[in-house]
């Protein structure tokens, strides 16, 4: 089947900094691809350069079969974009909203009386149409934004950050409409770092610090992860925390919701056990669980900075320390 | 380049303009305040200059004179003390600042046909009104001492008071008449400027600007869409305040639509460019203000328009030829006193042109860029 989306060594520097570094990717068409990564770490830079916004410094990037370098005009007919912003106009009501993208993509009187009515349904906003979309509350909003960027029924979504900031229930709510999209034949393009959400892919890359770090489906993600992890349960995480990352042996360790999710490494779980003893933690509950998806990110995340700190010496860091993976919340 | 888009975004424009309440306010009320302010404020008469006199004669002739003083309008006696002394302690406190001294025998000496020294003490510190005042005096003893000839028929060898200063110009009448033509320029620069940065930054701070560019619609629709509406504002806004000054403060209009129209059209572009600027390199619309601002005063200060270049020190004088408005001024100004036509203002035409050219290529690279990154 005909690619959505090919990449070749896609790469964008900004002066000194490089924000995307070689991206080879391959999206096949009706996938939910999970585009994930720490804040900073290259996910906007890559989708303007999808989108032809801006030019890469040097790479392919094929996009329904359109050069987004040479022929971004054409691409941007075909595909629908939608930013953490929401990018609503405001101060304009639910129908101008809708009127203004119809225009914007020249759909036909006829044609924007059908895609008007079914967004309205879909978002939930009948009888709403005159309300001022800054009143509307944001999964509305959210909801509103899905619809202004599909109004012209585009084969390609990119979503960036597109939950970001809404509560859990509007959240799964729209991640129903894009399954919705993705069972019609479109492909949607999502970047996250909700790391449950990622679970609703059906396939993922990782990028960190604007490479690649892996890319595959949930399972293969998962199967990356080789060594063991813990799930803990405490009275003081943050003590537990501290005792554990003065253990060398320790890979990782870190708050997933509500308990800790602790990489072993070398170590074993009954040592795990007399360390938070050692340092006054009562444990309430502890066991060996399959590795989730977010386990495996901050692994890598793990590898790729120990790897940067042995380059830090010759290459200086254009990032801070980035953000770690946030956690899903317990009912998504 | 698609109409249609443009259109499109044009009305999109409107919608936004009529909802938001801080810049439509500045649109239309802003011209107004301006044209209240600097037509009867600044451009005013001096009007009720407090005066004290000091009637050392006491006779009717004196008490003539002190009234002709008031019936002006233009001065009101506040004060009338008895020795010249006092008028220093009452100028240093600002309770007066304009004294009349009227000596002794000024009846008499008057009626002998003699010339009769009467002085007027003016309070220098604020020097418009003090330049008004000495004119509003010179022309009432001017007036006093044709009455006296009128009435008594006399021709005297030495003239009274000296009648011979004589008023010609009314202060009043001539600020107006350079003040309107010069708002013209100002009020779209103040409006248009305020009102164009903002709406381009309320774009990259709700990502509805990069939006657009994931769009179908081009860098040039969109800016064609931003700008449009901006330029029918301003002709209206322009259209208001000329049909202002010409009908309600009377100037004189004795120039051509074209010149005007076409003036205020590259002072426009110069306008757009700054606005365009301003709106890529800030990132909030307080800093969009702020900006406006910091570039606003320095305009008004240089160009000519409150204080007239004349006046500026040399050293400051180089620094006004990089203001825009300075030629916008120049143009309108003797465009409407003296119907001057591109012959004669080519050079500050041809200045406009160079000026809008470079701030629309700065600004436009600017957007190019910005995007881009």
């Amino acid at each position: 089947m005909e690619s959505a989306i090919q990449l070749k060594a896609l790469t964008k520097r900004f002066g000194s900094f490089t924000a995307v570094d070689a991206v080879d990717l391959d999206v096949r068409r009706g996938e939910i691809f999970g585009f994930l990564g720490p804040n900073g770490s290259g996910k906007t830079t890559t989708i303007r350069m999808l989108c032809g916004v801006i030019a890469p410094t040097s790479g392919q990037a094929t996009v329904l079969g359109h050069d987004a370098i040479k022929d971004p005009e054409a691409v941007r007919r075909r595909i629908g974009y939608m930013s953490q912003k929401f990018s609503l106009f405001e101060d304009l009501t639910v129908d101008e909203n809708l009127r203004f993208y119809a225009g914007v993509y020249d759909l036909t009187d006829e044609k924007f009386a059908a895609r008007r009515e079914y967004i309205l349904r879909m978002a939930d906003l009948v009888g709403r149409e005159g309300e001022l979309t800054a009143n509307l509350s944001v999964g509305w909003k959210q909801r509103l934004a899905l619809g202004c960027a599909t109004i012209h029924e585009p084969e390609l979504i990119f979503l960036d950050e597109p939950t970001s900031g809404v509560d859990p229930t509007a959240r799964r709510h729209f991640w129903e409409l894009l399954y919705e999209l993705a069972d019609s034949g479109v492909t949607l393009f999502v970047t996250t770092h909700y790391m449950d959400e990622a679970a609703h892919c059906s396939r993922l890359a990782f990028i960190y610090n604007g490479r690649l770090a892996a890319c595959g489906t949930p399972g293969e993600i998962r199967a990356l992860m080789t060594e063991t992890v813990l799930e803990v349960d405490v009275d003081d995480a943050e003590a537990a925390l501290l005792a554990l990352e003065r253990v060398s042996e320790i890979r990782e360790a870190y708050m997933s919701g509500a308990v800790l999710h602790v990489n072993v490494g070398a170590s074993s779980p009954a040592s795990v056990v007399e360390l938070l003893a050692a340092a006054g933690v009562t444990v309430r509950g502890i066991e060996v669980v399959d590795p989730t998806i977010e386990d495996v990110f901050v692994h890598l995340v793990t590898q790729q900075r120990a790897a940067g700190e042995t380059l830090a010496a010759t290459a200086p860091e254009a990032v801070a320390v980035p953000n770690p993976p946030v956690s899903g919340s317990p009912d998504a | 380049m698609s109409i249609k888009h443009i259109r499109l975004l044009i009305w999109k424009e409107f919608l936004q303009l009529r909802r938001d309440r801080l810049l439509l306010p500045l649109i239309f009320i802003g011209p107004i305040m301006q044209l209240i302010m600097f037509g009867y404020v600044v451009g005013s008469d001096v009007t009720n200059i407090p005066t004290a006199i000091v009637d050392q004669d006491m006779t009717m002739t004196s008490r003539a004179l002190a009234d002709s003083f008031v019936n002006t309008g233009y001065f009101t006696i506040l004060e009338r003390p008895a020795t010249e002394s006092d008028v220093q302690t009452l100028m240093d406190k600002n309770r007066v600042q304009v004294a009349l001294l009227i000596p002794p025998g000024l009846e008499a000496d008057l009626a002998r046909g003699e010339q009769v020294p009467v002085e007027i003490i003016v309070d220098g510190a604020d020097s418009k009104t003090a330049s008004v005042a000495s004119g509003y005096a010179a022309q009432v003893f001017a007036d006093f001492n044709q009455k006296r000839i009128e009435a008594t028929g006399l021709v005297p060898d030495a003239p009274g008071i000296d009648a011979r200063v004589r008023v010609l110009f009314n202060p009043t009448l001539r600020s107006v008449n350079a003040m309107i033509p010069g708002l013209v320029a100002t009020i779209l620069l103040i409006s248009m400027g305020v009102v164009m940065s903002q709406a381009i930054v309320r774009e990259r701070e709700r990502g509805t600007l990069e939006q657009m560019f994931v769009t179908p619609i081009t860098r040039g629709e969109y800016l064609l869409g931003k700008i449009a509406p901006y330029i029918l504002l301003a002709i209206i806004q322009v259209s208001v305040v000329m049909v202002v000054g010409i009908f309600w403060f009377r100037v004189p209009f004795h120039g051509t639509l074209l010149v005007i129209g076409l003036g205020l059209l590259l002072f426009l572009f110069t306008v757009i460019g700054q606005s365009m600027f301003i709106s890529m390199i800030s990132r909030t619309r307080q800093q969009a203000q702020q900006a406006t601002m910091f570039i606003l005063i320095p305009t008004m200060v240089l160009s000519g328009f409150i204080f007239p270049l004349e006046s500026m020190p040399p050293e400051i004088v180089p620094v006004t030829y990089f203001i825009p408005l300075r030629y916008a001024l120049v143009i309108l100004r003797t465009s409407f006193m003296k119907g001057a036509g591109l012959e004669a203002l080519w050079p500050q035409f041809a200045a406009m042109a160079v000026f809008s050219a470079l701030i629309l290529g700065l600004a436009l690279s600017r957007f190019q860029k910005r995007l881009s990154d």
